[in-house]
């Protein structure tokens, strides 16, 4: 599901964020991306959601090669991959449920479908009784909670988290890693940045580690199909 | 990508988890309109003060060029009246007894050319002249009535043009009894050339007050864009094309240059009320039935129209040239 050959990506300012990164995560498969920071977990996620080109190598999703992406389309990409955000990126003027509506608002879905599948991942989350709340009216665990209910609304085929837990306590924490691996259940792939090592230890996923752009450790699948 | 099998093979989420483009639906897409238009109406309540001021500032500006131009339509009016009305006046010989000037004034009547004639009387002429200025008896110390007999001579409207006017009065002139005859037109040249002046003047002002106005909009848009930076950069992390999200903006646009456009007739409105009284009174010190004309319905709608899309404009170059820089980081 998720592809890197050899790929490299330096920013303008010279500095070199992944050298000859391959990977590979198979369709349904969970793994943890760590690092130290500005080891390029970022990056890597950026690059899956062509926030960021390549600069070198190839990286395909699905079947589609990302260099064959015209920027127009990009948009339409990103449908299908949801993506949360250590900082939730929640909209304050706005409620739980147009929050959560967000994806299924830009691709167009009926006012009807959404409400439902809106109401479906708050449910999900635990947190349907406050779709009328504004995020700001929510706890920080809550509010994280409504970001990966944003992500998995218009059911993406992958999931990438950046830091999800990285402003909760260690029982939050568990609880939106447990959230993650529910979704992986029902076939969604999911790839968590983090360096919440800790938790990591106790979770029986794939561990990817990255250290100064490189891969040291979990570059092929657990499964080693692709070995 | 290498066949892989996935470690925990459940259900799949997206039937095939297939990435494709999937275009909104049609039924999608007019709803997401009509939700833009009511959030754009809601913002707008929000900060009615803002919205007030930005919409009067437009106002202002549509009004200028709208009031010079109703002013040249207003004089377009008198002109076409004056062109109307226009008339030539005999002046007959001393010589000429007062049943042969009132003959030749039936004669002249049944000219194809001419579609009215008036006799005036010399004794009835120094009479009215003498109740006009008040003279009272001065001019009975006159030894004799110093007036011609004349004729006001109004031409067939068929002669709509200068020129045959011309031509007639030239034939006039050449009658025996005619010693001068007077053409009423320095009045309606002039008018015409200060109408032409009005007229380059109502454009170029128009002209540069919607430069001002795609300005303005433009300006506010992109305040409007830096203000909702974050909610951008989330839209489109979420799959939100430039066309989603710059729509808001361009609804913003086309609200503030209607609703400037709206300004801009009430503005006219209550100008021309406070102009028609002491401009019938000046009207009728020259005799004339000048009617002052206001804003039609049609020219009001096409106001309305050319102030939305004025905001259209200026909201669609705004959003062009920042949207794009507003990308996730």
């Amino acid at each position: 599901m998720i592809e890197f050959i050899n790929v490299g990506k330096r920013y303008e300012d010279g500095h070199e964020a992944l050298q000859n990164v391959s990977l590979s995560m198979a369709r349904g498969e969970m793994a943890f991306l760590t690092g130290h920071s500005g080891a390029g977990k970022s990056t890597l996620l950026k690059l899956i959601m062509l926030m960021e080109r390549a600069d070198r190598g190839q990286i395909m999703i699905g079947n589609q090669n990302l260099a064959r992406i015209p920027r127009r389309q990009i948009a339409y990409f990103r449908r299908h991959i949801g993506v949360v955000f250590q900082d939730h990126r929640l909209l304050f003027d706005r409620t739980v449920f147009d929050n959560v509506a967000l994806p299924l608002d830009v691709a167009g879905t009926p006012p009807r479908e959404i409400a439902k599948r809106v109401r479906a991942a708050l449910d999900k989350v635990g947190l349907l009784s406050k779709e009328n709340l504004t995020p700001i009216q929510l706890s920080g665990g809550e509010q994280q909670r409504i970001g990966i209910a944003r992500a998995v609304v218009n059911k993406p085929p992958i999931l990438l988290a950046d830091e999800p837990t990285g402003n909760l306590d260690p029982e939050l924490s568990s609880e939106i890693m447990k959230l993650f691996s529910e979704f992986n259940q029902v076939g969604v792939t999911v790839l968590i940045a983090t360096h919440d090592l800790d938790l990591i230890s106790r979770l029986p996923f794939r561990v990817i580690e990255l250290s100064q752009g490189h891969i040291i450790t979990g570059a092929k699948s657990v499964a080693g199909v692709d070995a | 990508m290498a066949p892989t099998t996935s470690k925990r093979a459940v259900k799949k989420p997206n039937s095939g988890a297939q990435l494709s483009d999937d275009k909104p639906l049609f039924g999608g897409y007019i709803s997401n309109h009509i939700k833009t238009l009511k959030q754009t109406l809601h913002e707008q309540k929000r900060r009615p003060l803002a919205a007030f001021f930005t919409c009067s500032v437009i106002g202002i500006a549509i009004a200028l060029p709208t009031l010079l131009a109703l002013l040249l339509i207003n004089i377009y009016q008198a002109d076409l009246e004056w062109d109307g009305s226009s008339q030539i006046t005999l002046f007959l010989t001393e010589k000429t007894a007062t049943l042969e000037a009132a003959e030749l004034a039936n004669e002249l009547q049944e000219r194809g050319s001419i579609s009215a004639t008036k006799f005036i009387d010399k004794d009835k002429a120094l009479a009215e002249f003498s109740a006009l200025f008040e003279l009272g008896d001065t001019l009975k110390h006159l030894e004799e009535n110093p007036l011609p007999h004349s004729i006001i001579v109004t031409p067939a409207p068929q002669l709509d043009q200068l020129e045959k006017i011309n031509r007639l009065k030239d034939s006039l002139v050449g009658l025996e009894q005619v010693e001068n005859a007077q053409l009423d037109v320095v009045w309606v040249e002039r008018l015409h050339s200060i109408s032409t002046f009005l007229e380059r003047s109502t454009w170029v002002l128009g002209i540069m007050l919607s430069f001002a106005v795609l300005l303005i909009l433009g300006n506010t848009i992109r305040l409007a864009i830096e203000n909702r930076k974050d909610e951008i950069v989330v839209l489109k992390l979420v799959g939100g094309t430039n066309a989603f999200v710059c729509r808001p903006f361009i609804y913003m646009g086309i609200f503030f240059g209607f609703g400037g456009a709206l300004f801009a007739l009430v503005l006219c409105t209550l100008v021309i009320a406070m102009l028609e009284a002491p401009l019938l009174e000046l009207a009728q010190s020259y005799q004339s039935q000048f009617n002052l004309m206001g804003l039609s319905v049609e020219s009001s709608l096409l106001i309305l129209t050319l102030g939305s899309l004025l905001g259209w404009l200026g909201a669609w170059f705004a959003v062009r040239r920042h949207i794009d820089e507003i990308e996730p980081r």
